[in-house]
């Protein structure tokens, strides 16, 4: 949203720690607030045989008991800062006040990198996953999403969902995740992002102090073999007496270092994702045959290291499923038989070259904005070029990548819910 | 945020103002708040202020069914709209040399929708697919259920989003008829946040507002009478999991005591750290997640307290402590490192708030709109809580969370066996207020239905 979509300059800076954490500054003048993520090499791809959904519980664990602190403590030192932290398999993130960064930064030091996986705890937090995936055996939507992933991953660690099931999870004990933590929690090819009122120095500094002490590398990633494309339609429906059924269609989408994002980013605009129901699918299927209060579809919102998927949701009433379903498919060969028009491509362009400093207000946005920078290889400056990556696709590359990347006729259809 | 920092202005017809003038991004968040919602609606037309919100976005006779929605895209911004008990409103966040778009989409909404057949017949449909949807939602259930009981009388009583079948027989004319008695230049409110300039924003507002004719003022609902004694409900979900919901009566938003029952929220069920998360979570382990909510009304509202229990686990048990927790409260107070954490928390919460210009105009219009002492309560928020001590904690305690004080409803999984009727509870301490009926509010809390 810059005047006339013109690039935004962050003010941000890196530097590489001897133990090989990379650590990202930005600094966001003024803001009374402060936000680090600190995003690990280790996430689930590094489960071996027998270690399914370890990542997870691990993870889960980790606002648990440290070795220096109960769990308690922890959630009293972090809440008394007036912050929050939120862990995962991959890191964390903290959230505070900015007076309060260094203390905070501690803190996610020790939640991340010193927890003490204690027996009860360990034991309780299963329960709560199991709780979880109960939750979600209830959840149409969750249910839907579970067997889509099934179906379009195949044999790729991805057709799991990430906390497994009930049976596995129940199985680790302590030292299962000790193991784990030890083998995969290392500073090395790890990145942390802090945004904050802070220059950018003074942030790189009191980050480098928080981490520098820290030692240890994980094993080389695993080579995972890519999913495969089904080579016949599927459609799965799972009965659950609801009053909606969950509809979820798609394929094996791309990884966010393909070529193609970008020209796919705008793709998607069109058919599926833009704002308000300005896209194809949302404009025919709720605004004009009023099917849902819920559509989308995309195949760049879950690209990542590893490729995503197309998705196509709705959440609609059982006699609108046909319809709805045709209703995808239909937009997905027309964008490869009419591609946007030049007021459409405009349009997609417009938005997306000027709002994308809308993201850029809260300190949260701006580390992950970094974060992904870093894991994709994008560059500090990668910001600055995005405006011309984006105004540079044309109408015959949207039509391309649409030829390329979406198959209607080889879609996986999964709902679950009423039917 | 000083009080100075906030530029207000008023046109004749009682149209108001409310500018801030915000540093840094090229950013302005526009939002226009009208002084209507759910509990404007008589009986029959539940749920006509949330639909005629998504009629708002559906064609004027300036702006074309989705026109709005695509000026917006072109223009590099983002809009929305929501309704809840008390309001409706529609935001904008667009570059600063592009904003004013906002004021004249505002102003054709104001007057002139069109409500036309196929449109209204189209988006009646979508209204209703989110209805299902949110009865698929073991939790709005749960909240549904709860205030229809707390509320017998105030249309709080009514869920936001309405009944089918009043959705079902409403008709065009019926919203219009709705439309020209609610929206109107004197209830509404703009709030304009960000990169602006004070003088030329306020030349602007009076030159596009200022030839609308006033409507009738809003009308005070009937008050909630004071009743005696606990109520409960059960509803039965799908699944596996039991959920508690319980809700006490308390004031209004921004009364002394609002602020006051934000840190008692804060030490009962807000983080990790808080009595109920430590005792069902953490030690008895009965439950996988507590929160409690101080809930934001125009007129009285309710402190909430939620769980979900672990599969299996006795809801029985799980009342009985939360009740054991709330009786220690009530004897014990607040200890000073509770107290002293929970205002870091909010005090912090305050800030992440504030963070967008969005964030910032929302939270103006909301208090403007609903607070006792309007947006320049803002101003207080922080010194109140710093002020708010022990004693004051005690006293509101005791005036509001009374052990009889509640409403509960379980929602238990489809064949769990219902839960035996409860002992009567103790006698209300004799320092307790008889009378009950005023709302507490909490911005972070709001609950509403976005379109």
């Amino acid at each position: 949203m810059t005047p006339a979509g013109t690039s935004i300059r962050l003010d941000i800076a890196e530097r590489e720690l001897r133990n090989g954490l990379r650590i990202i500054a930005i600094c966001n003048p003024g803001v009374p607030t402060f936000a680090a993520t600190l995003s690990l090499r280790a996430n689930r791809l590094d489960e071996g045989a027998g270690e399914h959904g370890l990542a997870y519980l691990v993870g889960a664990c980790l606002e648990e008991s440290t070795r220096h602190r109960t769990s308690v403590e922890l959630a009293e030192a972090v809440e008394g800062l007036g912050a929050s932290l939120d862990t995962h398999s991959s890191g964390g993130t903290v959230q505070c006040p900015a007076e309060e960064a260094s203390r905070s930064l501690r803190l996610l030091r020790e939640a991340v990198f010193e927890p003490a996986f204690v027996l009860r705890e360990v034991r309780r937090v299963q329960q709560e996953i199991v709780a979880e995936i109960e939750d979600d055996d209830a959840d149409p939507r969750a249910l839907a999403r579970r067997r889509f992933h099934r179906e379009v991953y195949g044999r790729h660690p991805y057709a799991r969902p990430s906390y497994a099931t009930a049976e596995q999870i129940l199985a680790y004990r302590p030292q299962d995740l000790k193991r784990f933590h030890q083998r995969l929690f290392a500073p090395r090819e790890g990145v942390l992002a802090v945004a904050g009122p802070l220059p950018v120095d003074d942030g790189l500094e009191l980050a480098t102090r928080a981490f520098r002490s820290l030692r240890g590398e994980p094993p080389a990633r695993r080579e995972v073999p890519p999913p495969a494309h089904l080579d016949a339609p599927r459609d799965v429906h799972l009965p659950l007496r609801r009053e909606q059924v969950h509809v979820y269609a798609g394929h094996v989408g791309v990884r966010r270092t393909d070529p193609d994002y970008i020209p796919l980013l705008v793709m998607d605009h069109v058919l599926g994702s833009g704002p308000g129901f300005t896209s194809r699918i949302a404009r025919r299927l709720r605004d004009e045959l009023g099917l849902c209060y819920t559509v989308y579809a995309s195949i760049t919102s879950s690209a990542g290291l590893e490729p995503g998927t197309f998705t196509a949701y709705i959440g609609t009433s059982k006699e609108h499923r046909a319809a709805a379903i045709e209703g995808f498919v239909a937009e997905m060969r027309r964008l490869r038989a009419e591609p946007p028009t030049e007021a459409e491509l405009r349009d997609v362009h417009d938005y997306l070259t000027g709002s994308y400093v809308l993201g850029l207000e809260r300190n949260a946005s701006l580390v992950n904005y970094a974060i992904h920078v870093a894991r994709f290889g994008l560059g500090l400056d990668y910001l600055e070029c995005y405006p011309d990556l984006v105004r540079a696709v044309t109408r015959d590359d949207v039509r391309r990548v649409a030829e390329a990347h979406l198959a209607p006729e080889q879609m996986v259809v999964v709902s679950a819910g009423a039917g | 945020m000083t009080p100075s920092a906030v530029h207000e202005f008023a046109l004749d017809n009682g149209f108001r103002s409310l500018l801030v003038r915000r540093e840094g991004l090229p950013i302005v968040a526009a939002a226009l708040f009208y002084t209507v919602g759910s509990r404007d609606e008589r009986t029959g037309e539940s749920g006509v202020s949330h639909f005629l919100e998504h009629m708002m976005f559906k064609g004027t006779t300036r702006y074309a069914k989705g026109e709005i929605d695509l000026i917006t895209t072109r223009l590099g911004g983002s809009n929305n709209a929501y309704t809840d008990h008390d309001t409706t409103a529609y935001h904008f966040s667009l570059a600063s040399d592009r904003w004013q778009v906002a004021l004249d989409i505002e102003a054709s909404r104001m007057r002139d929708c069109l409500f036309d057949d196929a449109e209204f017949a189209a988006e009646k449909s979508v209204v209703l697919e989110e209805l299902a949807m949110g009865q698929d939602d073991p939790w709005r259930c749960l909240w549904e259920t709860t205030e229809a009981l707390a509320f017998r009388v105030h249309p709080y009583h009514r869920p936001i989003i309405g009944y089918r079948g009043d959705l079902e027989r409403l008709t065009p004319d019926d919203m219009r008829a709705y439309y020209r008695r609610h929206y109107g230049p004197n209830r509404a409110y703009l709030v304009v946040v960000g990169d602006v300039d004070i003088a030329d924003t306020e030349r602007r507002i009076a030159s596009t507002f200022a030839e609308f004719t006033p409507v009738p003022e809003r009308d005070a609902p009937l008050p909630e009478p004071a009743r005696a004694g606990e109520l409960r409900g059960a509803i039965r979900a799908p699944g596996s999991i039991a959920r508690i919901a319980m809700a006490a009566p308390v004031g209004r938003m921004g009364e002394r005591d609002d602020f006051v029952l934000d840190i008692v929220s804060v030490v009962l069920g807000s983080g990790r750290s808080s009595r109920l998360h430590r005792r069902l979570v953490l030690d008895e382990e009965l439950a996988t997640s507590i929160s409690t909510s101080n809930e934001p009304r125009l007129d009285p509202g309710l402190f909430w307290i939620m769980a979900e229990l672990r599969p299996g686990a006795d809801p029985e048990r799980a009342e009985l402590i939360l009740r054991e927790e709330l009786d220690k409260l009530r004897e014990d107070g607040v200890t000073a490192e509770e107290r002293k954490r929970a205002i870091m928390q909010l005090r912090s919460g305050f800030l992440f708030e504030g963070e967008t210009a969005l964030g910032e105009a929302m939270r103006i219009g909301q208090f403007e709109t609903g607070a006792v002492g309007g947006r320049r309560r803002l101003d207080d928020v922080l010194r109140l809580y710093d002020e708010i001590g022990r004693r004051e904690l005690r006293g509101a305690i005791e005036r509001w969370l009374a052990p009889d004080s509640w409403t509960v409803v379980w929602s238990l999984p489809e064949g769990q066996r219902a839960l035996r009727p409860r002992p009567l509870p103790k006698p209300r301490p004799a320092r307790a207020k008889a009378g009950r009926g005023h709302g507490t509010v909490r911005v972070a809390g709001r609950r509403g239905v976005s379109r």
